[in-house]
């Protein structure tokens, strides 16, 4: 079985909560954003929907952070799906 | 419900620590918008009678904007016709100017017509005591600006969204064992623990609403400015599309005769107010704002829609209630719950009694952490109390009691101070008095603290029907249900008192609300806590 899990070691999982949770609610509201097809009016309802998702999405990654096992796996895993969702942006045509 | 043991014992750590942290901002926010759910009606209670010569009737709303334009053109950017009027909205006519200067501060000015028909024009509006408390509510107590403020107010949400989760974590192993059991006895801190779970749990739902949408609320601009940076690097906000022939220059529609063309297209809806003003194309718009109990509301009291002034055809319906379309609806639905305008008074008492709840469940979540960090140090073998635990338990007491009170006497002065009323005046009375009860409870330690400061809370709160008494002359009585709410207020704080004396006098010499000098570990019964 693997070590417990304990709040000693929270900094770094909360900062890799903190940092690539946000960088997560960015790429999954950009996701958003290009998915259902706003437009340019970054102001418009459907955008201001997708701005609305951030908060949920980082406040939620930065409470369960914690179930990580260390600092390092939390930004390892998160670091790796911040990655996976802004390439998929890329994909999608983010700088277009 | 089974969860491993160490990730409750993380989350009751995370818990803890997050709580401690947070708690009294929270409670302060919890205080002050409960309040600002009867923003209204306290604005209207709180305002003196106006030295305006009376609204203008509403046929002779016309006359009154052709004087003030020809008087004042400044106006002309952007004034406000008032179609209710009160004590909290004296004037048919308001126009506001930002001041010179490097913090330039908003000037509104409010307009009448004399018996002989001379413009008269007045700067003292309704008290701005309402939008104290509500500014409070918003910056979690915070006496900074709002740049400064609002960040921290974000973070402060941040932890408070990660107090529910390690929160529930906590509570679901013994959540069956322990929801509907509030064992008021010997044991203090059960019934405290009782109580913080039972108010956590069953208000749940509020607290996950008002943690997500306070996180948006503020980092708004940061998420914008974030977005924009890495989708839309250079685009500003985009040009409306012009019209396909914009109107020629003539006179809009009389004031009458566009109130009656909006009311046509807009059944159920109540206009309260038609702000004129250039749309940043140079348009010209007329913003209209009303309610419609049917509907949540984009703004805390009032949705609000675009027309042509015309032609009076609606031209824009994104914030409009039950006719924005569901994007609309889905966003304002986030505003709506946050602000709790969705269901008339019976919502707006709910929400009233939710915010109460919510900041008596940050008090017992500090006195908890209070608490247990004492036994903790006791096990260890301290027989004092350390200062950290001597310093949290004074703010326990100080800062609570300090906001109530401060926002009491703000209140109650509202009246007294009549038309010289100013948000810097409400501010620094609201300042002084909560600073005073702090520092007076970091002086005193917790137990004579609240011995001490409960009772001059309750007065506290009695200077507000006591204002209303001592200024009905100039000033009648208005909302008289806000005394009557003031007077109840000071009855509980008065039993509160009663109780908190009996503790300090009988309970555990080791509480930290005893006052007896502490010794030997005390009667068994605190010892049994969990």
């Amino acid at each position: 079985m693997s070590e417990p899990l304990t709040s000693k070691n929270w900094f770094g999982k909360a900062s890799a909560g903190l940092i690539l949770g946000f960088a997560l609610a960015l790429g999954i509201s950009g996701i958003l954003y290009r998915s259902i097809d706003v437009g340019d009016d970054i102001f418009s309802l459907p955008a201001q929907f997708t701005m609305w998702a951030m908060g949920p999405i980082w406040a939620g990654i930065l409470s369960f952070c914690f179930l990580f096992r260390s600092g390092v796996r939390a930004w390892l895993w998160l670091g790796g799906a911040t990655l996976a969702v802004w390439l998929a942006l890329f994909a999608m045509g983010v700088s277009a | 419900m089974k969860i491993r043991t160490d990730i409750v014992k993380m989350y009751k750590e995370i818990h803890g620590w997050v709580g401690i942290v947070s708690g009294l901002a929270l409670f302060i926010a919890f205080f002050a918008g409960a309040i600002t759910m009867f923003e209204e009606p306290l604005q209207r209670w709180a305002s003196p009678p106006s030295a305006l010569a009376g609204p203008t009737p509403l046929d002779r709303t016309d006359e009154l904007v052709e004087k003030v334009l020809a008087q004042h053109p400044e106006a002309s950017r952007g004034y406000e016709i008032h179609l209710a009027t009160g004590p909290e909205q004296p004037a048919r006519l308001t126009w506001t100017v930002r001041g010179q200067g490097e913090h330039p501060a908003l000037q509104t000015y409010y307009a009448a017509l004399e018996q002989d028909g001379s413009l008269q024009v007045v700067e003292q509006g309704p008290s701005p005591v309402a939008d104290f408390v509500d500014i409070l509510h918003q910056q979690v107590g915070l006496p900074f600006e709002h740049e400064i403020s609002m960040p921290i107010m974000g973070a402060i949400a941040l932890l408070y969204a990660i107090a529910i989760v390690s929160g529930i974590f906590v509570l679901l192993p013994s959540l069956v064992k322990d929801l509907f059991a509030l064992r008021v006895g010997k044991n203090a801190k059960r019934m405290w623990l009782d109580l913080h779970n039972v108010l956590g749990l069953l208000s749940l739902p509020f607290h996950l609403v008002m943690a997500l949408t306070a996180v948006v609320f503020a980092f708004h601009d940061q998420f914008y400015d974030a977005k924009t940076l890495a989708f839309k690097p250079d685009s500003g906000r985009p040009a409306m599309e012009a019209s396909a022939a914009p109107p020629a220059r003539q006179d809009r529609l009389p004031v009458l005769e566009l109130v009656e063309r909006i009311d046509d297209q807009t059944p159920g809806f109540t206009l309260r107010s038609l702000t004129f003003m250039q749309s940043p194309e140079g348009e010209e718009v007329v913003r209209v704002s009303g309610t419609d109990p049917r509907y949540g509301l984009r703004a805390p009291t009032y949705g609000m829609a675009e027309a042509d002034p015309f032609t009076g055809q609606l031209t824009e319906l994104d914030y409009m209630p039950g006719m924005q379309d569901g994007w609309g609806a889905t966003v304002t639905s986030f505003f709506a719950l946050h602000f709790g305008n969705f269901g008339g008074p019976g919502i707006r008492w709910t929400y009233f009694l939710l915010g109460i709840a919510g900041a008596f469940l940050f008090y017992t979540g500090n006195l908890l952490w209070v608490e247990s960090r004492r036994k903790r140090e006791r096990r260890g073998g301290a027989v004092q109390q350390t200062r950290a635990t001597k310093v949290l338990g004074a703010l326990t007491v100080g800062v609570p009691l300090g906001c109530i009170a401060g926002i009491a006497v703000t209140v109650a002065a509202a009246k007294p101070l009549g038309l010289h009323a100013s948000e810097a005046i409400h501010s620094a009375i609201y300042y002084a008095v909560f600073l005073a009860f702090t520092g007076f409870a970091l002086m005193r330690g917790a137990p004579r603290a609240a011995m001490e400061l409960l009772p001059v809370t309750a007065a506290a709160v009695l200077l507000i029907p006591l204002a209303t008494l001592v200024t009905l002359g100039d000033h009648p009585a208005q909302i008289v249900w806000v005394d009557i709410m003031a007077i109840s207020a000071a009855g509980a704080f008065w039993l509160a008192w009663r109780k908190v004396a009996r503790r300090a006098r009988e309970g555990g010499r080791d509480s930290i609300w005893s006052i007896k000098p502490s010794g030997q570990a005390a009667n068994g019964s605190v010892e049994r806590v969990v």
